[in-house]
């Protein structure tokens, strides 16, 4: 007789939603826009099976939870999370009861933050939005290993937060090729300018399982309104694509592997090489997906995508 | 549900602005500053420098290579290179330590340590933040192994940090503790300034840097400590990140221009205490730098990422110490371990104690005019 245990038996594919808004258009200082507001309630309904968005919500955090949301603010106004997405997620945290001051968007940097158009706010009313280098904010003086990383933790993720939305872009990197969500965690540790070689590989899978990291975020939101197809991650007014999307969901690697889907068929589409071909091979995906860190399903076969349209 | 304007959104998100300070303080500031004394008027600042890098080359699409060592970092626009304080911002390279230590301390030579250089000297000492390797076992971490906005940085350009080593006494200003080569420009400015002031300038680097780097520096450095951190490239690889052979052709370098060297092993147990190894290292010695190099073997202590392993057994050193001697170098030194008699400098010829040390300490010093007291050998250094 053979006995399988539950974890032989067929596992659910991973689900990763899509939601494009045609319309949409970013502007840099714009914080809300009601189509991106449409576009998050519909993304969270989807990918939960929940018909009201209250409910969607209710499905990650409570209102006692205290919400961190990593931005990417690296590359300036044009190419940073946008504002009308961090307020849509806050008015959905709220929704189900999470205090104003028990949100914190985030970075590396207070600098980051101004230049993408992000109100400072450590300790007044209202949300609260500040970089790690925040006098009294900084890194854990001690630090966590995981694999071939051994970092310091932003007190943001490690100490202030219960819960995580992590609030990445969608763009190729001239190192490992893709920086999406994965990649995102490099600004949440003191020495990211160590993990670049061999393409990020291991590293991008070693730093998401550092344990602050894996255990409290919840949640992904790529913000794929702007995508830097080429030479990344910085601004490049000239290989940005408006592809007016959110893509939802929580598995790491599966985001992250339809990610660079989106980003090939773009790079296909302007006649550019795959990334490998371009010597930016996407090492990390097969990484995070091995037995030795079981992030999350990178093969796109066995990913469920689900994708719809906010008119 | 989601009826809030953008102007409530900003108003709300910015209503603590006021109270909130945007300086870092993550290390020891008031240790710095009292121990500045009367110099407390370079007060701590947490901003970076902004000075363009030396030995690049600007690439396509705002790009950089940077040339400073075999690493060769290809750095996009806003980001770093693998030591963390070279920044390229819309396709230049700056280099943000520029006149911004985060460590400065007089310490003894012997520290450092040069045992054949100016001996019972003090060495005014500085360092910024970051480094181009990440030994697993760095005991420095906490300022080699972060960037420079985590580091408590003094405004400390090369002309003033060059008055303060005068004002202290010190003949001698040593770049150290974490890898000068990383500050580089830094490092080469304030020897240049310190040698037109009359001050010696030494530098303590891993030696991970490009030949034509290298060779600048040389013009304005008296003495370099190299650490040899094992003799195979696959310890180079997997436990400090870098590569074995540029640091053996840094050695050939120094020797070529004449500066002053000296060589520091740190054995850690298991990972390059192999005693084949160790020949093989004291060979190319031989061989490459002649028998006068002073080879240091020094105890492994658990630090940082490496702290499965013991500290290195005292017989593990005097067995490297016999491998060397056996090998035909003549200075060979075991560090770290106060009190072993193989901190002592012996002369070659009639093996009488030359420099007595216990620690960091002269006991005593027999060599005159660069030579033996007792039977006149000629002692290779510089000894004033």
């Amino acid at each position: 007789m053979i006995i399988r245990s539950a974890s032989l038996q067929t596992m659910p594919k991973p689900r990763v939603v899509i939601i494009k808004a045609p319309k949409f258009q970013f502007q840099p200082g714009v914080a809300q826009d009601s189509l991106m507001d449409r576009m998050l309630s519909l993304a969270m309904t989807k990918f939960t099976g929940k018909a009201d968005p209250r409910d969607a919500w209710a499905r990650f955090f409570n209102p006692k939870s205290v919400v961190g949301a990593k931005l990417n603010c690296l590359a300036g106004k044009w190419l940073s999370t946008s504002l009308p997405l961090a307020y849509a997620v806050a008015q959905g945290l709220k929704s189900v009861g999470v205090k104003e001051g028990n949100i914190i968007f985030w970075e590396r940097m207070n600098s980051e933050l101004k230049e993408a158009g992000y109100p400072l706010n450590y300790e007044g009313p209202g949300l609260r939005c500040f970089a790690t280098d925040t006098n009294g904010v900084g890194y854990d003086s001690d630090l966590t290993v995981s694999g071939e990383v051994g970092s310091r933790v932003s007190r943001v993720l490690s100490s202030y937060v219960t819960h995580h939305i992590n609030l990445p872009l969608v763009k190729d990197h001239t190192i490992p090729g893709l920086s999406a969500g994965m990649k995102n965690f490099y600004g949440a540790i003191h020495n990211p300018n160590k993990y670049h070689d061999n393409h990020c590989d291991p590293y991008v899978a070693d730093v998401y399982s550092l344990p602050p990291i894996k255990s409290k975020n919840v949640l992904t939101i790529l913000d794929a309104t702007r995508i830097q197809y080429n030479f990344g991650p910085a601004y490049k007014a000239q290989w940005v694509e408006n592809y007016n999307a959110l893509i939802v969901g929580t598995d790491p690697v599966a985001l992250d592997s339809v990610a660079l889907k989106i980003l090939e068929d773009i790079r296909r589409q302007k006649s550019m090489p795959t990334l490998e071909k371009a010597g930016r091979p996407v090492k990390y995906l097969a990484t995070a997906a091995d037995s030795s860190h079981r992030l999350g399903e990178y093969r796109l076969t066995k990913i469920e995508v689900i994708e719809a349209e906010v008119i | 549900m989601f009826e809030s304007s953008r102007r409530e959104f900003l108003k709300r998100a910015a209503g603590g602005l006021g109270g909130l300070a945007l300086t870092q303080v993550p290390f020891s500031e008031r240790s710095l500053l009292s121990w500045l004394g009367n110099a407390c008027a370079f007060a701590a600042v947490p901003n970076l420098s902004r000075v363009e890098a030396r030995y690049y080359q600007k690439l396509e699409h705002l790009e950089v290579e940077c040339r400073i060592c075999p690493r060769k970092c290809r750095v996009g626009d806003r980001e770093r290179g693998y030591c963390g304080t070279r920044e390229n911002r819309d396709g230049t390279y700056y280099t943000l330590v520029y006149g911004k230590p985060c460590s400065l301390a007089i310490d003894p030579i012997e520290k450092k340590p040069f045992f054949h250089y100016m001996p019972g000297s003090t060495a005014f000492s500085f360092a910024t933040a970051g480094c181009n390797m990440n030994c697993k076992y760095c005991q420095n971490w906490d300022i080699s192994q972060v960037r420079p906005e985590q580091t408590e940085n003094l405004d400390l350009p090369p002309r003033a940090l060059v008055k303060l080593a005068r004002e202290k006494g010190a003949p001698i200003i040593a770049s150290t503790y974490s890898e000068p080569i990383v500050f580089y420009e830094y490092v080469c400015d304030t020897a240049r300034e310190g040698r037109r002031q009359g001050l010696r300038n030494v530098m303590i680097t891993a030696g991970y840097i490009q030949p034509e780097p290298l060779a600048e520096l040389c013009k304005v450095l008296d003495a370099v400590k190299v650490d040899l951190k094992a003799f195979t490239e696959k310890f180079y690889k997997e436990v400090v990140h870098g590569e074995l052979s540029p640091v053996l052709e840094t050695l050939k370098g120094l020797k070529r221009a004449g500066v002053w060297h000296e060589i520091v092993y740190l054995v850690v147990p298991t990972l390059n205490d192999q005693e084949g190894d160790l020949k093989a290292m004291c060979q190319w010695i031989m061989k490459e730098l002649g028998p006068d190099v002073p080879l240091h073997f020094s105890r492994f202590t658990p630090m940082y990422l490496l702290k499965n392993l013991p500290p290195t057994p005292v017989s593990t050193l005097e067995k490297a110490h016999q491998i060397a001697k056996g090998a035909g170098l003549n200075y060979v030194y075991i560090g770290n371990v106060p009190g072993n008699p193989y901190e002592h400098t012996y002369c070659p010829n009639c093996d009488k104690i030359l420099i007595g040390r216990m620690g960091y300490t002269i006991l005593q010093n027999y060599i005159r005019k660069g030579k033996c007291q007792f039977c006149g050998h000629p002692i290779p250094g510089v000894w004033k």
